[in-house]
């Protein structure tokens, strides 16, 4: 048990970080049908904005909390603007593959980008708990308790949103039968605006916990983006509670693979896993085959 | 003969002439392997838009598959003393067996579920190479992993042309790999003519239709998912053979996007899209040279713009224009042109 | 003369390259019910798409009270009064009956009008009431039926547009409706009506065109064409 704890602790957090990366991948994908290969770029971009706020900017803390969002955000809303809307508007039946290249093109340009103005060497985000606590016999870092709570509280406020206000409704309306919501007066393309700068405020966020308990580097947000991806696929693309819960579950399974195995063969065991779920169910475990309108 | 056939037996012996007389007319070895690398990019790109642009499969797994025919060569050669010439074709067989497993696995699924599982296989196999740390054999006083580790492999063995050509080996390589190229051109255009790349033709316009018909989307799928696959593992392993080196790098996802950026920017199912592609980005390649650091940059804003911008790319950006000064004889039922729909 | 409710002149659209109309003419009267038959595949539905905007207007106009409509994005020509219930009901199926009802009532702002318009909709579709908290995807064709003309009327609107109402479901239900359908024509409702077999809707609507190959190949009153055999057995198959 004594081994087992921090393991597990390792897991939950790592599942309430995969879980926060697969919120904005969802919605997207729910909304627009889009696969947002920058999703990944916009984790990185929060976890560096924050850190220039506190440190090049020497901003207080509630600030460079706030900037990842607010980063994020606008980066989200520019994927929108300048990659999502033209291509809809110019080659809508090949959307679905064209915004996947495009985006990708999108997310090695940030990378990049982030690369050129940071430099490539890992360094520590400054916004961070330190100091453990004690349960059971188990330290629980501080920063990871925090990780947690926060984790929960965007995702909870994120469901309340969907499902109580307007815009919220709008958003899932959209997902849920695009030209029935068109018909009852939504615009579409504000939703699909507002769901990509959704999924990037709380993309950067995302990033900025990540962050906190890694480093700060250019690829930061490519690992927990493409986990967020398969953690999505496994519960059927558009499922949002099912790809959380699949998150935890996926987090917790490698974390314990990591430890019996080896950390390398955390990943591929996971991998290995996803392939043989899918070719068992291969709409995921709880998605809907979606019916083809011819 | 139709007529797109005959433009292209007409570009193909216009490239052909033009590869073929290039190392009388160049003196430059700089060039020429600059040429072999294009070469290279197109063959591998020329595959992704077999797959991608006439069959519909949304694969990020290219590379996975081009650096398993690499190492499975380098490795025969490198522990079995292996010569090249059977190492490439093994290697090749290897990873057409290596694609049809993946192939069973995603290709039931949708679009974006390929691109993810591909993705993710070769990001695996990445990981795996470089985080080998075991000593697998002792070289001297070097620790070799058994996968090369992210060091590679390298002195492997040759293509037997230094023996033969001595300082013209270069040359000789060169011409091998026109060969291929021509080769994998003529498989990818027979594909795309025969039954199958009319199956995939009827998938693409009327889906209810051609299931009806009996044209199942997945065993199609499968089919040219390892087809295509021989001929990139092929590359791969006349790659190591080439450079007498292989390692993680080709795994990286910039060369990924390197590859797909050509098979874009040429137009994504057009037959010859990846060649003019491969040219417009060596060459742009070339220039950004100077640019240094910023060059990953430019290249990935060169892909999302040209995506955005150009969905059918230069080719068909081309063929547009030309469609409009010259107004073609209405064709029954042709379809809107759009990216990802082949106009060969 | 009052201006008609919805008037459309030439209308032509389609798909892709295809056009489906090929130059239709009608007009709806302020509080009356025209309906719209012909053989599937022909284009009616393709006809109400046109007027809520799902599809451009190539040649021709379509006007609401006057103000042109063609061009518009659909969710632009719904904020103006048209509210169409389509073909096979587009409810959105992880929402309630409830939430689908709200959906409807998304332009409303005034949170009055939208529980009085609630009130009127569940007082007219009782079952709706009944089946609030329930998921669309698990209620029955009628009742998938009623939910999506109550999504409709929660739009308020001017002019309802609704794709064949009778599409599916079992003749008793059928009946039922037509018998809202018959109520809403009673308030003084405009609506624009596509079905495919005129008998149903025959007693209600005060004008009939009849629609084949994209063109209007017939108009008059709905009596005249139940006795016009030839017509019945040539587009209608009887």
């Amino acid at each position: 048990m004594e081994i087992l704890g921090p393991v597990f602790v390792a897991g939950i957090t790592t599942g309430a970080l995969y879980a926060l990366a697969t919120i904005g991948l969802s919605l997207v994908w729910g909304a627009l049908g889009m696969l947002n290969m920058a999703h990944g770029a916009m984790l990185t971009i929060g976890g560096y904005a924050a850190f220039t706020l506190a440190t090049w900017m020497g901003a207080p803390w509630p600030l460079a909390v706030l900037a990842p969002i607010v980063v994020g955000a606008l980066v989200g809303a520019a994927i929108y603007a300048l990659v999502a809307h033209p291509l809809l508007a110019r080659a809508p039946r090949s959307f679905e593959t064209n915004v996947i290249i495009a985006t990708f093109g999108v997310a090695i340009a940030l990378e990049n980008a982030v690369l050129l103005i940071f430099g490539g060497q890992p360094f520590g985000q400054s916004i961070a708990l330190s100091g453990n606590l004690q349960v059971a016999g188990v330290f629980i870092p501080w920063q990871n308790l925090l990780i947690v709570l926060v984790a929960f509280a965007l995702m909870g406020a994120t469901a309340l949103f969907l499902a109580r206000t307007r815009t919220g409704r709008a958003i899932r309306a959209t997902a849920q039968n695009r030209e029935a919501a068109q018909l009852m007066g939504v615009p579409v393309g504000r939703v699909y605006l507002q769901v990509l700068a959704l999924s990037g405020g709380i993309a950067g966020t995302c990033g900025l916990l990540v962050s906190s308990i890694t480093q700060l580097s250019p690829s930061l947000g490519a690992d927990p983006m493409l986990k967020a991806f398969i953690m999505c696929v496994v519960a059927g693309l558009g499922n949002l509670p099912g790809a959380i819960a699949a998150a935890f579950v996926l987090a917790l399974t490698e974390a314990f693979a990591s430890y019996a195995l080896g950390a390398r063969w955390g990943f591929p065991l996971l991998l290995a896993i996803v392939i043989l779920v899918l070719i068992w169910r291969p709409d995921g475990l709880f998605g809907r085959a979606a019916i083809r309108r011819l | 003969m139709s007529r797109a056939d005959r433009g292209h037996l007409i570009t193909a012996v216009i490239v052909l002439v033009l590869l073929v007389s290039l190392p009388f007319v160049v003196d430059s070895r700089y060039i020429l392997g600059q040429v072999i690398l294009a070469l290279f990019y197109a063959i591998v790109a020329s595959q992704w838009n077999l797959l991608f642009g006439f069959a519909g499969v949304f694969s990020l797994g290219q590379m996975a598959l081009f650096a398993f025919g690499g190492y499975v060569t380098a490795m025969l050669g490198f522990y079995g003393g292996w010569s090249m010439w059977l190492a490439m074709p093994v290697g090749a067989i290897g990873t057409v067996i290596f694609s049809l497993i993946i192939g069973l696995a995603c290709l039931r699924l949708a679009g974006a579920y390929v691109a993810l599982l591909t993705l993710a296989v070769a990001q695996v196999m990445y990981l795996l190479i470089v985080t080998d740390t075991d000593c697998f054999v002792m070289q001297g006083a070097t620790c070799r992993q058994f996968t090369g580790g992210a060091v590679g492999f390298a002195r492997f063995g040759d293509l037997g042309t230094r023996a033969l050509f001595k300082a013209n080996y270069l040359t000789a390589n060169y011409a091998i790999v026109v060969a291929l190229f021509a080769v994998t051109m003529l498989f990818t255009w027979a594909v795309i003519r025969s039954p199958l790349g009319l199956a995939f033709q009827a998938l693409r316009d009327n889906p209810g239709c051609a299931v009806a018909r009996g044209i199942n989307r997945f065993s199609t799928q499968l089919v040219v998912f390892g087809a295509s696959a021989f001929f990139t593992g092929l590359a791969g392993g006349l790659y190591a053979a080439h450079f007498q080196a292989i390692g993680p790098g080709v795994l990286s996802l910039s060369t990924l996007m390197f590859i797909i950026a050509i098979a874009v920017v040429g137009g994504i199912g057009k037959l010859w899209g990846p060649l003019v592609g491969a040219v417009i980005l060596v060459l742009a390649d070339e220039g950004m040279r100077e640019m240094g650091e910023f060059r990953t940059l430019g290249l990935g804003l060169i892909i999302a713009a040209a995506m955005v911008l150009m969905p059918r790319g230069v080719i068909g950006l081309v063929e547009g224009l030309v469609a409009r000064f010259r107004p073609q004889p209405s064709q029954p039922d042709a379809a809107a042109p759009h990216a990802g729909t082949s106009h060969v | 003369m009052a201006e008609a409710a919805l008037a459309i002149e030439g209308l032509v659209t389609g798909y892709d390259r295809r056009d489906v109309l090929a130059g239709i003419s009608l007009s709806v009267p302020e509080g009356s019910l025209v309906t719209v038959v012909g053989p599937n595949g022909h284009g009616k539905s393709t006809l109400l798409r046109a007027i809520s905007g799902l599809l451009p207007t190539r040649r021709g106009s379509i006007r609401l009270f006057g103000k042109p409509l063609g061009g518009l994005a659909p969710h632009a020509v719904a904020a103006a009064g048209v509210v169409h219930v389509p073909q096979g009901d587009m409810l959105f199926p992880e929402m309630t009956v409830h939430e689908n009802l709200m959906m409807g009532a998304y332009l409303e702002q005034d949170h009055a009008m939208i529980e009085r318009r609630l009130a009127d909709v569940e007082a007219l579709l009782p079952r709706l009431a009944e089946r609030r908290g329930q998921l669309a995807s698990s209620l029955s064709g009628g009742e998938r039926r009623m939910v999506g003309i109550g999504r409709g009327l929660m739009m308020g609107g001017r002019v309802m547009l609704i794709d064949e109402p009778s599409l599916g479901l079992a003749p008793i239900i059928i009946e039922q409706v037509y018998q809202v359908i018959a109520r809403l024509k009673e308030s003084g409702r405009t609506i624009l009506l596509v079905e495919e077999n005129p008998a149903r809707v025959a007693d209600l609507a005060d004008e009939i065109h009849l629609l084949d190959n994209g063109k209007v190949v017939w108009s008059g009153l709905p009596s005249v064409l139940l006795e016009r055999d030839e017509l019945l057995e040539t587009y209608l198959g009887g």
